[in-house]
C-alpha cells in the first residue's frame, strides 16, 4: 500500500466525524449566497478544530478531545445511496471522477526502489487513491445498524434581515422536527431523538442594522441560552469595495468535491458536461492536465468539449469569488462560531447523551440483560446451530427496533468513538457484538467487530493487539452475508490501512486482492495497485508480484476508462519485465502501452512502444505479429498525419547498413547476341581480398606505364564497388551523369511479409563546379545543401534535375527474408554527395483476415511514409595505443562520393570469344571498343595477369588490321601464309626473316618511345586505336589473337583496361575497366627437342663455318579427347635465333605432313647452323607443309616473343643474371670469363635456339570438320639437354631455393672433365682410302688436317699430343700400327671459336686399315693460371684404308 | 488465515464455518478468473487432466530457459504466472539461512494457489529453477508424484547441460527434454 499523506489515526478519525445537519432560512441563504457558498459551504474550510477540548466520560474522568473535526451538511431528505449495499450509478461515477482528475503530477518525485537486481521508479504516494478514499467515505450512506454518520445536531441558520427572526427560528426548529420524528422521510437519519439544535443568526455587515442583530441575538440568548445560539456577523466587505485586496480562498479544494457530490446526490446535475467543466475549471491540478487536446479523454470529455463555451464562463466566474465578500475577520469568526458551537454546543449534547445512555445500560444489564441471554442458553442452547441455519438465510432482514437496547449499546458506542474515547467505545462494541452475535443479526454484528477492532487499534497505549481477524470476519459478513459491498470496502480500506500501519504488508495485500471483485473495475484497479505497493514495501520486495498486480490493476484501470492511471500502472509494471527475457509478457505490457497512449494522444510513447514489439525477435506467432504489426502501422500513421515536419524513423525492415555496397557507373549490360561486354565490376560479385589486391597491383602498373615509370604519390586504385571490406577512408569519387547505386541490405525479423513501396534514397546535395578555380567565396555560395527530404514524404515529387533519384515501387518481404535493394541516383551536377538513407512506405500484406485493432480504418492495406538512417560505422581503429585501449571507429565515407565532372567511359565488347582452347592453339577474335561519354578517350592502355595469352598483332608491319568481316573468319587461318615455290622440295626450304622484337610491342618495347626499362610494365600493352583517341561515341573493332595457355586446365584471365580523358586535370585522373574470362586448355602436342652437335665439318659457306647441330623434335599428341581432336599436322617448324639457323628437315619418311593421331608419336630432324651473331631475331622456317607460314608477322611472333617474358619475370633476379651473361650478350666475348670457367665453359655448350612449331588440328565439332591451329614454343639452351614445350613444374621450386638464399654466390663448381671436353671439336680430314704402291715406295706418306674447332667464346690453349700410340694389343691386331711423321706435340692457342687447320703427315708401312683417331688433344682455358687440361673428347674411329697399288 | 480464523474466532456454528470457509478458498485468489481476460484469453476448457499444465525452467538470473505449457492459447497467462511465482521462490530459498543452504531440499512444495492452478517449485544448487503449473482441479496428483516429476527434470536437465555443444544460458532446445517434458504434460484433449 503506498504512503499516504495522512497518518492512521488521523485517516480514522477523519472517516468517523460528528456529523451536524444545516437548515437554513432562504434570506440567510441570500446572504452566503454572495459568496458563491451556501452555509454548510461557507463552514467547512474551518471544521477542523485547532484547539483542544475537554468533556467527562461516564465515570466523570476529564477527557481531551484533540484535533477534533466535524462534518457540517445541508439536511437533504432524498436517500444518497439505495440501502442495498450497491452503490448507484451516480454514485459511482463521483468517484470515478475523482480518480480521473487526480492524476500523478508530470514531474513527480519517483523514489527509486532497488529489490535485487531491480531498480525501479515508482512514485510511493497515490493520491488519487486517498482522493477516492476520501470521497468514498464521505458518500456513505447512513445506514440503521450504526450511528456514526448519522446527524447529532442542526443548525438552524436564520438572517438578521428577517422581519421576525425568532419566529423563523421556531418554523425551522418545526421542520427539522417533522423531518426527523414524522416518519415521512428515511433520509437524513438522526443519532438521538432530541437532537441538539443551535440557533445561529446570520449578519450580514453589509446590509443589515448590527444594533438590530444584537438585539435579536440578545433575544435568542434569553429564549435558548447562551449556549444554544450564535449570532455569526459575515460579509463585512462589499464586493465593490476591496476587489483588488487578496484574500486566500480556502473554499476551492473542498468545493469541487462537495460540488460534486451534491449535485450527484442531489441528481441536479442537469447536463453532465457542465459538471465536468466546472470541476476541470476548479480543479487546481487542473493545470497539469493539457487542456488543449479536444477530446482526449474519452466521451465524458468529449460531451463536455461539446458544452463548453457557456459553462465555462459560469464556472469560471463562481470559481473566482468564493468568499469575495469575506474579509480575513469574516474567517476569524466562522472559526470562532464554530468552536464555540462544538464547544458548547456539542460536545456538552453528546456528554449529556453519553452519560444517559450509560446509565440506562447499567440500570439494565443487571438483571433483564443477562437474564435473557441466561434463559436463552438454557432453554435454546441445544438448539442453535439448526436453527442458525435458517435464521442466517434472512439476517439481513433482520432489524431490531430502534430503541432496542442492543442497538443502545451500539449508539453509545459510536458517541464514544466519536469524541474520541476508544476504551469505552471498545467495551461497548465489545458487548454490542457478543449481543449481535447471540442474536444472529449478522450486520450488526458485523458493523460492531469493525468498530471494535478500530477503536482497539486507535486506543492509547495500545492495552490489547490488534483483532485483524474480527476485521476479516466483519468484511466477510459484510460481503457475503449481507451482500453490502460498500460496508466490505469501507472495513477492508481501514484494515488494509492499519495492518499498513504494523508493517503487515502481505496481510494488507491479501485483504485488497480479496476485495477485489467483477462488480467495481475502479475499485478493483485501486485495490489491486495498492496490493502491488504492498508487495513492493515488503521487507522483502517481492518485485514480481508487484508487477503482475500493477498489470491486473492496469488492466481494470483500463476497463473502468481510466486510461491514463491504466497507462501509469503498465509502465510501472513494465520495469520489471523489461529486457529480461520473459518477451512474451514484455511484448504483451508493450502492446497494451502503445494502445493506450494511443487513446490518451501520446502517440510518440505508443509508436515506441509498439516498435519493441516490432524489433525484438519475438517470439509471438504470425497472427499475433500480423495485428501489431497493423496496429502499429496504424498508430503510426495517426502521429504522421499529425505532424508533417520530418519523416519519422521506421523500425522495419531491419537494415544491415554495414553490408551497404555503393556502386558506382552504369549496371553492367550481360553478353548480347555474339558481343560479350567486358565483366567489369559488378554488384553480383562478392569480394574476394586477393582479386582486389592483384587488380590494384594490376592497376599500379598500367599506372606507372602510363606515367612513364612512376606511380604518383596520390595514387589510388580505382574502387567500383565498395563494401564493408574495401577502403573507405577517403571520399569516392563518382562522375556526372553516371548513376550510383546503392545496394542495401534489408531483414524482415518477423513472421509476417511486409510491403515496401516507393522505396527511395535520401540524399543531401552541394553544388561544386570543379571546373572553376574553386575560391572561398565560391565555395561558401554554393554551400547551400539541398536535399531531397522534403520531397520524399510525398512519393513521387522529387528533384530530379540535380539528382535523379530511382524509386522502386514495390518492394516484398518475406517472413523472416534477407533480401537485397538496389536503388540507383543519377547525378546531373557536380558537387558532393552525401547518402542519407531511404524513404518508404510500410505496408503489411492483408494476408491475415483478423484485426484485433478496434478502428476499422486500421484494417489491410494501411501504409506509412517513413525513413530508415543509413549509418555506417567505420572499421575499428588500431594504430595508436589510445585508438587501442578505446573503443573508436574511423570514418567510412561509403555514401558520401564526390560528383565529379564527366569522365569517358569505355565499353568492350569481346566478339567470337572462346571459352575453351587447347593448349597454344591460336585463336582470333575482335575486341570493341566504344567510348560511351561525352568526353574524348585517350592513353588506352590494357594490363593483364597472362600477357602471353592475347595479342592486338603489331602495326609496324603492315598487317591489315581490319578484318574482312569477323563472320568469315571461320575459313580464315589466322597465319599469313605464302605459297612455296612449286619446284621445291617441302622440307627443304628454309627461309628467313629479320625482325626485331620491339616491333611487336611485347612488353618492354612500348611504342610511345620509351624504351623497356622494364619498371613493371610487363604485361601492359597499348591498344592501337586509330589516332590514339576515341571520341565521344565512337567505337572502334580490333583484332585480337588469343592463344591458348601451355599449361592444361581452366586459367582465370584478367584485363584491365586503362584509359584517361584527353581533358587533362580532372578529378580523376584515369579511369579502368576490368574484364575477366575463364579459359578452359586442353591438352594438344607435347614437343620434346634436342640439340646435338654434329662432327660433320662445317660447309664451305663463310657464315657456316663454326658447326652446326642436330635439332631432333620429338612431337607426341597428348591430346585426351579422341572424340574431338581427330589428329594433329605439323605444319611447319620455325626457330628463332640469334646464332642459329634451321635447315632442312631431315625427315626420314616422305610424308609432307607429319600426322598425328591420338597417342602417336612422332620425331623430326632438322639441321641448324651458326650464324653471325645478329641484333635482330632472324625467323628461319622449314616447313612441313607446301604452304609456308610466315612466322615474322603477327600472331605468331607476337605470342613468340611474348612467351619469353613470363619466363624471364618469374626468375628472380639472381637467376636473371647468370642467363644474362651467357645469353644474348653477344659482345661480352670473354671479358669476364678468367672469373668463371663454368660460365665459358657451358657457353660453349649453349644454344640459344628457340624452335617453333606450327600445328593444324582437325576437329570434329557438330558433324562439321573444324582446322585449328596453334604453334608451340620450344628454348633448346643447351646441348644434348632435353628441352619441352610444357613448362616443368620445378622452376617454382628453383625459384624458392634461391629466394631463401639471395647472399649466396652462384655455385663456383669446377667444370667437370665432361665439360671441358668439350671445349674444342676436333675433326680429321683425309681421304678414306689411299693407294700406295709399297712395291715401289716402302713408306706411304698420307697427309692429314686435323681441325681444330674452338667452341667457347675464350681463348683456349691446346696441346696435340701425336705421339701416343694405343697400346692394347687388340687394336695393334686390328689395325696395324702407323706413325705420325714430322712434328708430333703441337702447342697454340685458339681464340674464340677460331677453327685450325694443322697438316700432319702420317706413315704406312703396310696396306690395311688403319685407325688414324690416335692424336690426343688437350685443352685448356688459356688464362687459367692451373693447368688443367683435359684430353678432348676422342674422336671416333677414324679409319683410312691404305691399299697397295700395284 | 484460516488456522487464525478457526482457532481465535469461534462465532459461527461449524455449519456457517464450513460455509464460509469454503467461500474464503473461492474467493483465496481470485485473480485468474477475474483477470483472466487480462491476457485476453478465456478460461481453458477443463480437460481431465493427469498431469502438469505448464512446466518451466528459469536461470538463475530469472530469466526463462524453457517454457513449455498446454493449451499453447493460455502461453502468456502461464509465463505471467511462472514469473510471479519466482518471488516466492526466491522469498522459500532466502528463507532458508545462509548455514542451511547447502543441505537445503531442493524441492519448495507449493508455491502459491491460484484459482485454477497449483504452482509448485524446485531450485536446484546452481538456482536453476524449476516450476510445474497443476490444475488445481486435478485431485490425483499427491506431492511424492510431484516431488518425483521435479526429480525426473531435473534429471533430463542434467543432460542438458552435460551436452558439450549447449552453451549455458542458451534457451534449451534439446530434443531429449522436450520429450521428458511432454511425457509430464498433459496433451490438451
Amino acid at each position: 500500500m503506498a504512503q499516504c499523506v495522512q497518518s492512521v489515526q488521523e485517516f480514522i478519525q477523519d472517516s468517523f466525524v460528528p456529523m451536524v445537519a444545516v437548515l437554513c432560512s432562504e434570506d440567510a441563504e441570500k446572504v452566503t449566497r454572495k459568496n458563491n457558498l451556501n452555509f454548510s459551504e461557507l463552514l467547512r474550510p474551518f471544521c477542523r478544530l485547532t484547539s483542544e477540548g475537554h468533556m467527562r466520560d461516564p465515570s466523570n474522568q476529564l477527557q481531551v478531545v484533540k484535533n477534533l473535526r466535524i462534518s457540517v451538511n445541508n439536511v437533504v431528505t432524498r436517500p444518497s445511496v439505495p440501502s442495498s449495499g450497491v452503490p448507484g450509478h451516480a454514485h459511482r461515477r463521483l468517484l470515478s471522477e475523482v480518480v480521473l482528475t487526480c492524476q500523478p503530477a508530470e514531474g513527480g518525485v519517483a523514489n527509486v526502489i532497488t529489490a535485487g537486481d531491480y531498480d525501479l521508479n515508482i512514485s510511493a504516494t497515490t493520491p488519487w487513491f486517498e482522493a477516492y478514499r476520501e470521497s468514498f467515505l464521505q458518500s456513505m450512506p447512513a445506514s440503521d445498524h450504526e450511528f456514526l454518520n448519522h446527524y447529532l445536531a442542526c443548525l438552524l441558520v436564520v438572517s438578521s434581515s428577517e422581519a421576525v427572526p425568532v419566529e423563523k427560528f421556531l418554523k425551522l426548529s418545526q421542520e427539522q422536527h417533522r423531518i426527523q420524528h414524522s416518519g415521512e422521510y428515511t433520509n437524513p437519519k438522526w443519532f438521538i431523538p432530541n437532537t441538539l439544535k443551535y440557533y445561529v443568526l446570520l449578519h450580514d455587515m453589509s446590509q443589515g442594522d448590527e444594533q438590530r442583530a444584537d438585539s435579536v441575538y440578545e433575544d435568542m440568548k434569553q429564549r435558548y441560552g447562551a449556549q444554544g445560539c450564535y449570532l455569526l456577523k459575515v460579509n463585512s466587505r462589499t464586493a465593490a469595495a476591496g476587489a483588488d485586496e487578496q484574500i486566500p480562498d480556502p473554499w476551492s479544494q473542498y468545493l469541487h468535491k462537495s460540488s460534486l457530490q451534491s449535485q450527484v446526490q442531489l441528481g441536479l446535475a442537469p447536463s453532465y458536461g457542465v459538471l465536468v467543466n466546472s470541476l476541470d475549471n476548479t480543479h487546481p491540478l487542473q493545470l497539469d492536465t493539457p487542456s488543449d487536446t479536444p477530446g482526449s479523454l474519452d466521451a465524458l470529455r468529449a460531451v463536455a468539449v461539446e458544452t463548453k463555451p457557456p459553462p465555462l464562463t459560469t464556472g469560471v466566474a463562481a470559481a473566482t469569488s468564493h468568499g469575495a465578500c469575506l474579509t480575513l475577520n469574516d474567517h476569524d469568526r466562522i472559526r470562532l462560531f464554530i468552536q464555540e458551537f462544538t464547544f458548547r454546543g456539542l460536545l456538552p449534547h453528546i456528554e449529556k447523551n453519553i452519560r444517559q445512555l450509560n446509565d440506562q445500560l447499567v440500570s439494565r444489564k443487571g438483571l433483564s440483560r443477562s437474564l435473557f441471554s441466561a434463559t436463552k442458553k438454557w432453554f435454546g442452547g441445544g438448539k442453535v446451530p439448526e436453527k442458525s441455519i435458517a435464521e442466517l438465510k434472512n439476517t439481513s432482514g433482520l432489524l431490531y427496533p430502534p430503541e432496542a437496547p442492543e442497538l443502545q449499546i451500539r449508539k453509545m458506542a459510536d458517541l464514544c468513538f466519536l469524541v474520541q474515547l476508544y476504551d469505552l467505545a471498545y467495551s461497548c462494541y465489545h458487548t454490542a457484538k457478543k449481543d449481535f452475535l447471540s442474536d444472529q443479526a449478522m450486520l450488526y454484528a458485523a458493523g460492531a467487530l469493525e468498530m471494535a477492532a478500530v477503536s482497539a487499534f486507535l486506543q492509547v497505549g495500545a492495552p490489547r493487539p490488534y483483532p485483524a481477524h474480527y476485521m476479516d470476519t466483519a468484511i466477510q459478513t459484510y460481503r457475503d452475508v449481507s451482500k453490502n459491498m460498500v460496508l466490505a470496502e469501507r472495513c477492508a480500506l481501514l484494515s488494509a490501512e492499519v495492518l499498513k500501519s504494523q508493517a503487515k504488508y502481505s496481510d494488507a495485500a491479501t485483504l485488497l486482492i480479496k476485495m477485489t471483485s467483477e462488480d467495481s473495475d475502479l475499485r478493483s484497479a485501486l485495490l489491486l495497485e495498492q496490493a502491488a505497493h504492498c508487495f513492493i514495501n515488503m521487507r522483502n520486495p517481492m518485485v514480481r508480484k508487484f508487477a503482475f498486480h500493477m498489470i491486473l490493476a492496469g488492466h481494470r484501470f483500463s476497463k473502468a476508462g481510466q486510461k491514463r492511471h491504466a497507462l501509469r500502472c503498465y509502465c510501472q509494471a513494465m520495469q520489471v519485465y523489461k529486457g529480461k527475457g520473459w518477451s512474451l509478457a514484455e511484448d504483451h505490457i508493450n502492446f497494451t502501452i502503445g494502445r493506450q497512449s494511443f487513446t490518451l494522444r501520446q502517440p510518440e510513447n505508443a509508436v515506441t512502444a509498439f516498435r519493441h514489439i516490432l524489433t525484438n525477435d519475438s517470439q509471438q506467432t504470425s497472427t499475433q505479429q500480423g495485428a501489431f504489426l497493423r496496429e502499429y502501422l496504424y498508430v503510426y500513421k495517426n502521429v504522421t498525419g499529425a505532424c508533417e515536419v520530418a519523416l519519422p524513423q521506421l523500425p522495419l525492415p531491419c537494415i544491415n547498413s554495414s553490408a551497404t555496397r555503393v556502386y558506382f557507373g552504369h549496371e553492367r549490360r550481360l553478353a548480347e547476341g555474339e558481343k560479350q561486354a567486358a565483366t567489369h565490376v559488378s554488384l553480383d560479385q562478392e569480394f574476394d581480398r586477393d582479386l582486389a589486391a592483384m587488380w590494384q597491383d594490376l592497376e599500379e602498373q598500367v599506372v606507372a606505364a602510363a606515367k612513364r615509370g612512376v606511380v604518383p604519390a596520390t595514387f589510388q586504385s580505382t574502387q567500383c564497388c565498395l563494401n564493408s571490406q574495401t577502403d573507405n577512408l577517403r571520399f569516392p569519387l563518382a562522375v556526372v551523369e553516371e548513376p550510383i547505386i546503392v545496394e542495401v541490405v534489408f531483414r524482415n525479423p518477423l513472421k509476417v511479409p511486409l510491403v515496401l513501396s516507393d522505396l527511395s534514397l535520401l540524399w543531401k546535395f552541394t553544388l561544386k563546379d570543379f571546373n572553376r578555380p574553386q575560391t572561398q567565396e565560391d565555395s561558401v555560395g554554393d554551400a547551400v545543401p539541398i536535399s531531397n527530404e522534403k520531397e520524399a514524404s510525398v512519393p513521387r515529387v522529387r528533384k530530379d534535375d540535380v539528382i535523379a533519384t530511382e524509386v522502386i515501387s514495390e518492394f516484398y518481404l518475406s517472413p523472416e527474408e534477407t533480401k537485397l535493394a538496389r536503388l540507383k541516383l543519377l547525378p546531373h551536377q557536380t558537387g558532393q554527395l552525401n547518402i542519407l538513407g531511404l524513404v518508404y512506405n510500410l505496408a503489411s500484406t492483408s494476408s491475415t483476415g483478423d484485426t484485433t485493432i478496434n478502428s476499422p480504418s486500421a484494417a489491410e492495406g494501411t501504409s506509412v511514409r517513413g525513413r530508415q538512417d543509413l549509418e555506417i560505422q567505420g572499421p575499428r581503429l588500431n594504430q595508436t595505443k589510445e585508438e587501442k585501449t578505446s573503443v573508436s571507429h574511423g570514418p567510412d565515407r561509403r555514401l558520401d562520393p564526390t560528383i565529379t565532372p564527366p569522365m569517358p567511359l569505355l565499353e568492350v565488347f569481346f566478339l567470337q570469344f572462346p571459352t575453351a582452347l587447347l593448349c597454344g592453339e591460336i585463336r582470333k577474335a575482335y575486341v570493341e571498343f566504344c567510348n560511351m561519354s561525352r568526353v574524348t578517350l585517350c592513353g588506352l592502355r590494357v594490363a593483364s595477369t597472362h600477357p602471353d595469352f592475347f595479342t592486338f598483332g603489331s602495326s609496324s608491319l603492315a598487317t591489315p588490321l581490319t578484318p574482312l568481316s569477323p563472320t568469315s573468319f571461320e575459313n580464315c587461318s589466322a597465319y599469313k601464309t605464302l605459297a612455296t615455290p612449286p619446284g621445291a622440295t617441302p622440307g627443304s626450304v628454309a627461309a628467313v626473316t629479320l625482325v626485331s622484337e620491339g616491333d611487336f610491342g611485347s612488353g618492354t618495347g612500348l611504342r610511345g618511345g620509351v624504351s623497356g626499362a622494364g619498371t613493371g610494365g610487363k604485361g601492359i600493352t597499348e591498344i592501337p586505336l586509330g589516332e590514339g583517341t576515341l571520341k565521344p561515341g565512337e567505337s572502334t573493332q580490333l583484332p585480337m589473337w588469343l592463344r591458348g595457355p601451355d599449361q592444361e586446365g581452366v586459367h582465370e584471365i584478367h584485363f584491365l583496361f586503362y584509359y584517361e580523358s584527353a581533358e587533362k586535370g580532372g578529378k580523376i585522373s584515369h579511369r579502368v575497366l576490368r574484364h575477366t574470362v575463364f579459359i578452359c586448355a586442353s591438352r594438344s602436342l607435347s614437343v620434346r627437342a634436342t640439340a646435338c652437335r654434329s662432327n660433320t665439318l662445317p660447309e664451305e659457306e663463310e657464315e657456316e663455318r663454326n658447326g652446326s647441330m642436330l635439332v631432333f623434335v620429338d612431337v607426341e599428341n597428348i591430346n585426351s579427347s579422341e572424340a574431338g581432336v581427330r589428329e594433329f599436322h605439323i605444319a611447319q617448324v620455325s626457330s628463332s635465333s640469334k646464332q642459329w639457323r634451321l635447315h632442312k628437315c631431315i625427315n626420314p619418311a616422305e610424308d609432307k605432313d607429319c600426322k598425328l593421331t591420338s597417342r602417336e608419336r612422332g620425331k623430326l630432324c632438322f639441321r641448324a647452323t651458326r650464324c653471325k651473331p645478329l641484333q635482330a631475331f632472324p625467323f628461319s622456317k622449314s616447313g612441313v607443309s607446301s604452304l609456308q607460314i610466315i612466322t615474322s608477322t603477327t600472331p605468331c611472333a607476337d605470342f613468340f616473343f611474348r612467351r619469353c617474358q613470363p619466363l624471364e619475370s618469374l626468375r628472380p633476379p639472381v637467376a636473371m643474371e647468370t642467363q644474362g651473361r651467357h645469353s644474348r650478350s653477344q659482345g661480352v666475348g670473354h671479358g669476364g670469363g678468367d672469373k668463371d670457367i663454368a660460365g665459358v665453359v657451358r657457353k660453349c655448350n649453349e644454344v640459344d635456339l628457340d624452335i617453333i612449331i606450327l600445328w593444324k588440328a582437325f576437329v570434329v565439332e557438330d558433324n562439321k570438320q573444324v582446322i585449328l591451329e596453334g604453334q608451340l614454343h620450344v628454348a633448346l639452351q643447351t646441348i644434348d639437354k632435353e628441352a619441352c614445350s610444357l613448362t616443368p613444374k620445378e622452376e617454382a621450386q628453383e625459384m624458392v631455393l634461391l629466394k631463401f638464399k639471395p647472399e649466396l654466390p652462384p655455385p663456383m663448381t669446377r667444370p667437370s672433365m665432361e665439360q671441358l671436353s668439350h671445349l674444342i671439336k676436333t675433326n680429321l680430314q683425309y681421304p678414306e682410302s689411299y693407294s700406295h704402291p709399297f712395291n715401289q715406295k716402302s713408306l706411304c706418306m698420307v697427309p692429314v688436317t686435323l681441325t681444330l674447332s674452338n667452341c667457347s667464346l675464350a681463348q683456349v690453349d691446346v696441346i696435340i699430343d701425336l705421339r701416343h700410340k694405343t697400346t692394347s694389343p687388340e687394336s695393334l691386331e686390328v689395325h696395324g700400327s702407323f706413325t705420325w711423321l714430322g712434328q708430333t706435340q703441337f702447342k697454340m692457342q685458339l681464340g674464340a671459336q677460331e677453327v685450325m687447320r694443322v697438316q700432319l703427315r702420317a706413315c704406312f708401312l703396310h696396306a690395311g686399315v688403319y685407325n688414324l683417331g690416335t692424336p690426343r688433344v688437350f685443352a685448356k682455358l688459356a688464362d687459367q693460371g692451373a693447368m688443367c687440361e683435359t684430353s678432348q673428347q676422342t674422336a671416333t674411329p677414324a679409319l683410312i684404308i691404305i691399299i697397295n697399288s700395284t | 488465515m484460516l488456522t487464525r480464523l478457526k482457532t481465535q474466532v469461534p462465532l459461527f456454528s461449524m455449519n456457517s464455518y464450513t460455509k464460509l470457509r469454503e467461500k474464503l478458498k473461492l474467493s483465496g485468489l481470485s485473480l485468474a478468473s477475474t483477470h483472466s481476460h487480462v491476457i485476453r484469453l478465456g478460461r481453458h476448457s477443463r480437460h481431465n487432466s493427469k498431469m502438469a499444465v505448464c512446466i518451466a525452467v528459469i536461470a538463475k538470473e530469472n530469466y526463462p530457459l524453457f517454457i513449455r505449457s498446454v493449451p499453447v492459447q493460455n502461453e502468456l497467462k502461464f509465463h505471467y504466472t511462472v514469473h510471479t511465482s519466482l518471488d516466492v521462490v526466491e522469498e522459500k530459498i532466502s528463507a532458508v539461512g545462509k548455514a542451511m543452504a547447502d543441505q537445503r531440499e531442493l524441492y519448495l512444495g507449493l508455491l502459491y494457489p491460484t484459482e485454477d492452478y497449483k504452482v509448485y517449485g524446485y531450485v536446484t544448487n546452481s538456482k536453476v529453477k524449476f516450476v510445474i503449473v497443476v490444475d488445481s482441479s486435478n485431485t490425483s496428483l499427491r506431492d511424492n508424484e510431484i516431488r518425483s516429476m521435479f526429480r525426473k527434470l531435473h534429471n533430463s536437465f542434467t543432460d542438458v547441460m552435460c551436452n558439450p555443444f549447449y552453451n549455458p544460458g542458451d534457451t534449451i532446445q534439446s530434443k531429449a527434454f522436450d520429450s521428458i517434458v511432454s511425457a509430464m504434460m498433459v496433451q490438451a484433449s
